[in-house]
């Protein structure tokens, strides 16, 4: 590894600050002491950041270890009167070190569960309404990751709409999903043609025009499925499809 | 910038690739991509873990960082894995392959969208493709 960045050293200077702290209050130099209390929240903190940023676990291990080394020649210089002392003061920081690295990683690992858990949580709050929004047209708005459950809500969701609602048309609004791979394509392929069999017709609105260039590259045929770039276009354009059309008052 | 900016994600389960989808989107906007790349880099983020999840049991790992080529900055992505591995490599890489009923288009497309793509796999051993799109 080359010099270290900016952060780094700025918590190199934050971590310093608590060490000693710490090691001036602790009645011995074991990191449970409450005198580390601020040192153990201050390395749960930085390892919870990484492990949301997606650091490997073993560049965190690695970056509390390279204290060790930072203060060797520190205590050399202090205590350069006395070896005995200065080697028993580089074991006794050694051993804290040591002791947060374990830490660390525990704090790494537990932050890296707490992502996962929170993301969950908020995928499966997001609901998929359908909602009707003109005579015999009904509209969905997709929001975030469209998993394969997801792709099932969807599916029924829709499905029970145009049904309850008799709809002709229905809205399938992508302007929300951040990327239109070949799953989520061929799902909504499917959506189309379950739709059809209902009677009703499918416009998919919201693709980007980087959407539409990479779905060509990626050789998928949408050509079947009716599409407009924005919501707008896709409402005139299911009221063209039940001979509609929306006029100034005269 | 830096060639030392490394992230790696485990890839298991569908929520994982959302995540990882989510975190190239921002590494490569915060690089200075354009539009139309950060998109195209997201995308093959997102076929070649799909592929971690679905064509494997057990997952794999999946890494990206900043990496100069031939004179240029771009992204690399690794995705790797220790599962089945690919029978007939050749077959795999053509559109319309695919052995679970899917649009079999997440590897030659992949391969369309980077400016390098590498991909080697070993039945019984595992899959790895490692592959670059310039900035
Ligand atoms: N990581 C992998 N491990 C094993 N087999 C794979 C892997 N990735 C792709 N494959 C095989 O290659 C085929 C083509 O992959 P892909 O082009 O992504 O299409 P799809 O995922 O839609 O099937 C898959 O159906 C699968 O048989
Ligand atoms: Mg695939």
């Amino acid at each position: 590894m080359g010099s270290p960045s900016e952060t780094d050293h700025l918590h190199m200077v934050a971590f310093l600050d608590r060490l000693t702290l710490g090691l001036q209050h602790a009645a011995a130099p074991v990191i449970e002491d409450a005198a580390f209390a601020g040192l153990r929240g201050f390395m749960a903190e930085i390892a919870g950041a990484r492990a949301r940023d997606g650091f490997y676990p073993s560049a965190t291990a690695a970056f509390v270890m390279s204290f060790k080394t930072a203060f060797i020649p520190i205590l050399s210089a202090e205590y350069s009167g006395s070896p005995e002392r200065c080697q028993s003061e580089i074991k006794t920081l050694g051993d804290i070190v040591d002791q947060l690295a374990f830490l660390t990683f525990d704090a790494y690992a537990t932050a890296r569960e707490q992502v996962i858990t929170r993301q969950n949580q908020a995928m499966l709050v997001l609901s998929t309404p359908t909602l009707r929004i003109w005579n015999q047209v009904v509209m969905m708005p997709l929001v975030g990751i469209i998993d394969t459950r997801r792709a099932q809500d969807i599916m029924e969701q829709l499905l029970m709409a145009i049904s309850r609602d008799e709809a002709k048309v229905a809205i399938l609004d992508v302007t929300a999903v951040p990327i239109i791979d070949t799953r989520v394509a061929l799902h909504l392929t499917k959506v189309v043609a379950a739709a059809r069999l209902l009677g009703a017709e499918v416009i998919v609105t919201g693709f980007s025009p980087e959407a539409a260039q990479t779905l060509v590259k990626l050789d998928i045929d949408l050509s079947r499925i009716r599409t407009r770039g924005t919501l707008r276009a896709g409402l005139a354009e299911a009221l063209r499809f039940l001979g509609l059309r929306v006029g100034a008052i005269t | 910038m830096t060639e030392e900016t490394k992230f790696a994600f485990s890839i298991h389960q569908e929520y994982d690739v959302y995540h990882a989808q989510q975190r190239a989107l921002d590494f490569a906007r915060d690089t200075g991509f354009r539009r139309a790349e950060i998109y195209r880099l997201a995308t093959v983020v997102t076929e070649l873990c799909n592929n971690l999840v679905f064509h494997t049991q057990r997952g794999g790992l999946f890494t990206m960082r900043l990496q100069h080529r031939s004179g240029r900055w771009g992204i690399e992505l690794t995705v790797e894995d220790d599962g089945p591995g690919i029978l007939d490599l050749d077959l795999a890489m053509s559109d319309g392959f695919s052995t679970v009923h899917g649009l079999g288009s997440g590897l030659p497309g992949s391969r369309r969208l980077m400016d390098e793509f590498h991909i080697e796999s070993k039945p019984g051993v595992g899959t790895k493709v490692i592959a670059w799109l310039r900035q």
